[in-house]
């Protein structure tokens, strides 16, 4: 069993059409070590440099740094870079060996990290409980039938029944447009999938991360061709959390890289901040996952 | 003749409470003792003395801001001059309740915000938490240190029930309203009824504000000498209670947008620069206190705060993710919560409630639902209060309906019979229901500190609901004590504590005083412009002279220049349409109306630096004109309405003259008073000169501008002869004694802003005043009337770049 090793960067770049005196971020770039992870290196180079800059733990146990700008300045650019070891993902089980709706009370647990399950068991602003997502579900709710087989259904209905489209949905558009449209990006699918099982009052949580891709045979990778990524955890009992990717319709595995976790979108936003100033700004994202 | 002391008839014949109900100061036909000093009182006095007293109360709670909405008939806010008086141990027993209370509560916040041991043990269900939008989870680890400000000031309504004892029906602590009208009502109360105060020997809540304040003083980090306290209430429009305490205290009131965090501390942005804070009274409601730390919740403090309460830069009580303890699904788990947190049982009961989460509660719920009180467990501004025994049949099915939807969102509540208290009334004492506010909070020693008084709020005659939202009466506390206790002044208590007392004008308000000043000027120059024309249309008509007509044509042209109105208008209507766009049309960006709405809004965004007596007059010129002139239809109707409206503004500017302190943000206000005046003299007398026009129209037109700057007679008796536009000009650019000229305008500018703090700007615009004061002085020296055109424009220039300067320098923190 050999490990795998990623270095990753992620780069994040504003051009505001006037000027900015004053902004403050919230970043979410930073992986977290979960088990079978290490990090072997961590930058995080803010361009200007910013006059305060703090990180801690958020609730969820992932990795938030602040940062503050206090002087005029026309752009931002966020990069973080980051290598990673992984173990190679052991092989994800077929049955679970519990029915879904056999599912035991976890309210008053705790997860791995100390988060209680119950607040992945319910609804949220991108999450919410609507009859929407119980239709949706409906056809796969066969009583008895095994929870990662269910689990595995509702991916493959989502890859299948929702198109993959990027630009037609923004980072709040609600869930009952995207149920509606069946279109949308991996952050959407994940939502989906989300909402589907905090209905049954099975614990979900969304997972910010970086997928690596392959170019096609024979041709060169390109550089920032990659981008962030979205996938679900569902807890099974007795085994943990399983990740499931509805976009690719797939269990993640070696090609996977974990950023963290939390209810939804909004709890690890990858960057998120508010300036002071006048004008529009514009956003350009790229992302490079190289296995070394 | 003699009967037992005590029997209803002797004590006041007038008072009989429903024998059905509990009164609080009657039972059984006897009186409690503690009423005793009250029911004398009106006894010597005679009947008429309660309408006398709620006269007074009235008065004086009118005076002081307290009740400008309302009227002595009890709509809006109306406080009773009868006090709820409550005796040593009925106190000590309450007392007793809310201290632990605090403490309960203020226990259940550091377990929600650290180790979740409540939830983990089952004491309490997680949904509950998890799903109140109170629950801020960027604070995990904000509560860790014992002395970060937890629950900070709370309040407990509490209601007497049957047996005599005490039942809480809300607990609140997010922005906790009803501490200033407690303290405004026993001001009031306390100047109506001395003599009875002293005799009851009431307890004094002074020492409750000062051991607050202390509080507030020590939270913040030890390495401050003199922390600065500011008292946070974002919303200037609504209640007036911040102010109230703000004055009462001598501690700076400030909103949301006047702060900023920079390097991981909480600043002040005041017009003497970046002012650091360190303890926020956080009287704002709801999470927003940061919006970075809250994605997508109401955007209200400075980004960053939440890093800075983490850093231990700043203490905030209280903390702003007290909301979550609002929630009335918590009931249910009291009883346990306090033995287990607090190891005892619980003193004072809640209401008994029912969760809809559990589903045992749930199944109650819906059977009993025309017995109970249905309540959405978070603040919902869609979901009223059901009172199950007033519901129609249909309505308690789609009552029924909505809870089964989502059961978790609502409670089921017991209706409790609440004890009555004697009230004023049209015609001598009326039982009223009434609840009792107590406030409270937590010290470093960990011990309760109760406020020995309170707010309480009456319901109505009816004996309906008690509710602050629908009306109803509030009322002062007097709670008994053994012995009198010592007069307290807490301004002098705040300035002898370690807290900084020295006020600071923030720039939010010096930026709205400045163009408080401007918009009343300007709307003073548009009525009485507009007056003006409205005479001399009424002269050319009893004339029907074409000398008249044409004055009057280059008039109102001269105002649609004046205004800029070109943009917004293409043609002039006609003479009454004009008149009615130029006074009341709100849409009109010249119009009186527009300006006015203008000024108001500017008034209260500095609110804290008005007296009651100010807002009261600013009111009043905002509604008297737009009340009177609702109906007008045409021009001359407006007549009496621009009197009252030039007499209110002069009242309103002498009010100040008389009552503000000279500080830098009186400076301000002054100064955009005298910018814009100079400004309107400026382009009027520019108007003067750049038309063309026969001699005899010049006298009238000169004539029309004098009147309209007030400044006719004083023409008259310096020059004894018609009116000139070079006479004119002397006159309102040049005489340095004469109030309404330029040049004393600009000298009066550089007497007050000499108070403004920042060496720098201001040396810089002393300069510019100074040698805009030359400027003029030369020009006026010379006599040289053919460059008066360019002079005035140049003058104009130079006060709008003042202007300009100034909130650049003074009221924009940005690039710092």
């Amino acid at each position: 069993m050999e490990v795998l090793r990623y270095r990753v960067r992620h780069q994040t770049s504003y051009k505001y059409s006037g000027r900015v005196d004053l902004c403050h971020s919230l970043v979410h770039l930073t992986p977290r070590e979960d088990r079978g992870t290490r990090i072997l290196s961590h930058r995080l180079d803010i361009d200007p440099i910013p006059d305060f800059l703090a990180e801690h733990p958020d609730y969820f146990g992932n990795h938030v740094h602040y940062f503050s700008i206090q002087s005029s300045h026309k752009a931002l650019r966020v990069i973080s870079l980051f290598i990673i070891e992984k173990d190679p993902a052991p092989s994800s089980p077929q049955l679970a060996g519990l029915a879904w709706d056999q599912y035991p009370s976890l309210s008053t647990t705790a997860d791995e990290s100390g988060v209680l399950f119950e607040e992945f068991m319910l609804p949220t602003g991108s999450c919410p409980l609507i009859d929407e997502t119980l239709a949706f579900l409906r056809p796969s709710l066969e009583p008895g039938k095994d929870l990662l087989t269910l689990a595995d259904e509702v991916m493959s209905r989502i890859h299948r029944e929702f198109v993959y489209s990027p630009g037609t949905t923004e980072t709040d558009t609600p869930l009952p447009a995207v149920l509606k449209n069946k279109k949308g990006v991996c952050q959407d699918f994940a939502h989906v999938m989300i909402a589907c099982f905090r209905a049954l009052r099975i614990p979900a949580r969304y997972v910010s991360g970086y997928l690596e891709t392959l170019p096609p045979p024979g041709k060169p990778k390109l550089q920032g061709a990659d981008a962030s990524h979205a996938w679900v955890e569902i807890h099974i009992p007795g085994t943990g959390w399983v990740p499931f990717d509805p976009t690719n319709n797939l269990r993640p595995g070696d090609r996977h890289i974990k950023l963290g976790h939390g209810r939804d979108y909004f709890d690890v936003q990858p960057l998120r901040g508010t300036f002071l100033g006048s004008g529009k700004q514009q956003l350009r994202v790229e992302v490079d996952v190289e296995r070394l | 003749m003699s009967s037992p002391s005590g029997s209803t008839f002797q004590t006041f014949p007038e008072y009989q409470p429903d024998p059905s109900i509990r009164d609080d100061a009657i039972r059984d036909g006897h009186l409690n003792d503690c009423w005793q000093e009250f029911f004398d009182s009106c006894r010597e006095h005679g009947k008429g003395i309660l309408e006398e007293w709620r006269r007074e109360t009235f008065r004086l709670s009118r005076e002081r801001g307290l009740a400008y909405h309302a009227d002595v008939s009890g709509s809006g806010w109306f406080l009773d001059p009868v006090p709820w008086i409550i005796s040593i141990d009925a106190w000590s027993e309450l007392e007793k309740g809310i201290s632990q209370r605090s403490l309960l509560y203020d226990a259940i916040l550091r377990d929600l915000y650290g180790e979740q041991k409540i939830l983990r043990t089952g004491l309490l269900p997680p949904a509950l938490v998890f799903s109140s939008p109170g629950f801020v989870r960027s604070l995990k680890g904000s509560l860790l240190q014992a002395s970060t400000p937890g629950i900070g000031m709370a309040g407990f309504d509490l209601a007497r029930i049957r047996d005599g004892s005490w039942t809480v029906l809300n607990d609140r602590f997010d922005g906790t309203f009803g501490l200033g009208l407690a303290l405004e009502n026993r001001t009031v109360v306390n100047q109506v009824l001395p003599d009875l105060f002293r005799r009851c020997q009431v307890r004094r809540i002074g020492h409750f504000f000062k051991d607050w304040f202390n509080y507030l003083a020590d939270t913040t980090d030890a390495r401050a000498t003199h922390p600065r306290v500011v008292i946070l209430d974002s919303n200037l429009e609504g209640s007036p209670e911040s102010n109230f305490l703000s004055n009462y205290c001598g501690i700076p009131r400030a909103a949301a947008q006047d702060l900023t965090v920079r390097s991981g501390s909480l600043w002040l942005k005041a017009l003497s620069g970046l002012e650091p804070v360190h303890s926020i009274w956080n009287r704002d409601i709801g999470v927003g206190f940061d919006p970075l730390g809250v994605p997508r919740g109401t955007p209200g403090g400075p980004p960053g705060a939440f890093e800075a309460m983490r850093l231990g830069s700043v203490a905030v009580a209280s903390h702003p993710g007290v909301a979550v303890l609002e929630s009335p699904g918590i009931y249910p788990f009291t009883d346990r919560l306090c033995r287990e947190l607090l190891g005892e049982d619980l003193l004072v009961k809640n209401v008994k409630t029912w969760w809809g989460g559990e589903p045992g509660s749930l199944l109650y719920i819906l059977e009993n639902l025309h017995q109970l009180v249905i309540k959405s467990v978070t603040h919902s501004p869609i979901f009223k209060t059901y009172y199950g025994r007033l519901c129609s049949t249909d309505e308690l099915a789609g009552l029924r309906d909505l809870i089964r939807s989502c059961p978790g969102k609502y409670v089921g509540q017991e209706e409790l019979e609440i004890s009555t208290v004697p009230t004023t009334g049209s015609d001598g004492l009326i039982p009223h229901r009434a609840v009792l506010r107590g406030f409270a909070f937590i010290d470093h020693h960990k011990n309760a500190r109760v406020m020995p008084g309170g707010l309480a709020r009456v319901g109505r005659a009816d004996g309906s609901i008690v509710s602050t939202r629908s009306g109803g009466a509030s009322k002062d506390i007097w709670v008994r004590g053994e012995i009198p206790d010592a007069p307290i002044r807490i301004a002098e208590e705040v300035e002898q504590s370690r807290i900084h007392v020295k006020d600071v004008v923030t720039s939010r308000s010096a930026e709205n005083l400045f163009w408080a000043g401007r918009y009343a000027e300007r709307t003073d120059f548009v009525a009485r412009f507009a007056f003006r024309l409205i005479i001399s249309s009424v002269l050319g008509f009893s004339f029907g002279r074409k000398l008249e007509k044409d004055h009057e044509t280059l008039l109102f042209n001269g105002l649609f220049e004046f205004l800029d109105l070109k943009a917004w208008l293409k043609a002039r209507p006609p003479f009454d349409q004009s008149i009615g766009l130029l006074l009341n049309d709100r849409s009109c960006p010249a119009s009186v109306s527009f300006n006015l709405s203008n000024f108001n809004q500017a008034c209260l965004g500095a609110r804290e630096k008005w007296s009651p007596l100010s807002l009261h007059a600013i009111q009043k010129i905002v509604d008297d004109w737009n009340e009177g002139t609702n109906l007008v239809t045409s021009p001359y109707q407006f007549r009496p309405h621009l009197e009252r409206l030039e007499l209110n503004l002069a009242a309103f500017v002498g009010l100040n003259l008389d009552s503000m302190t000279r500080d830098a943000g009186w400076a301000l206000l002054d100064a955009g008073r005298a910018i814009e005046r100079s400004l309107t003299l400026a382009g009027l007398l520019d108007f003067l000169f750049s038309s063309a026009m026969t001699l005899p129209t010049e006298t009238l037109l000169c004539e029309s501008v004098l009147v309209i700057t007030d400044s006719l007679r004083t023409y008259q008796s310096r020059f004894y002869s018609a009116p000139s536009r070079n006479l004119s000009l002397q006159l309102l650019l040049g005489v340095g004694d004469y109030p309404r000229s330029i040049s004393f305008l600009v000298k009066r500018m550089s007497q007050n802003l000499a108070k403004l703090p920042g060496e720098d700007s201001r040396v810089r615009i002393l300069e510019k005043l100074a040698s805009l004061d030359k400027f003029i002085g030369e020009f006026v020296s010379k006599n040289q009337f053919s460059s008066a055109p360019a002079v005035l424009s140049e003058i104009s220039e130079e006060l709008q770049n003042l202007s300009d300067d100034l909130t650049k320098s003074y009221f924009s923190h940005a690039s710092e």
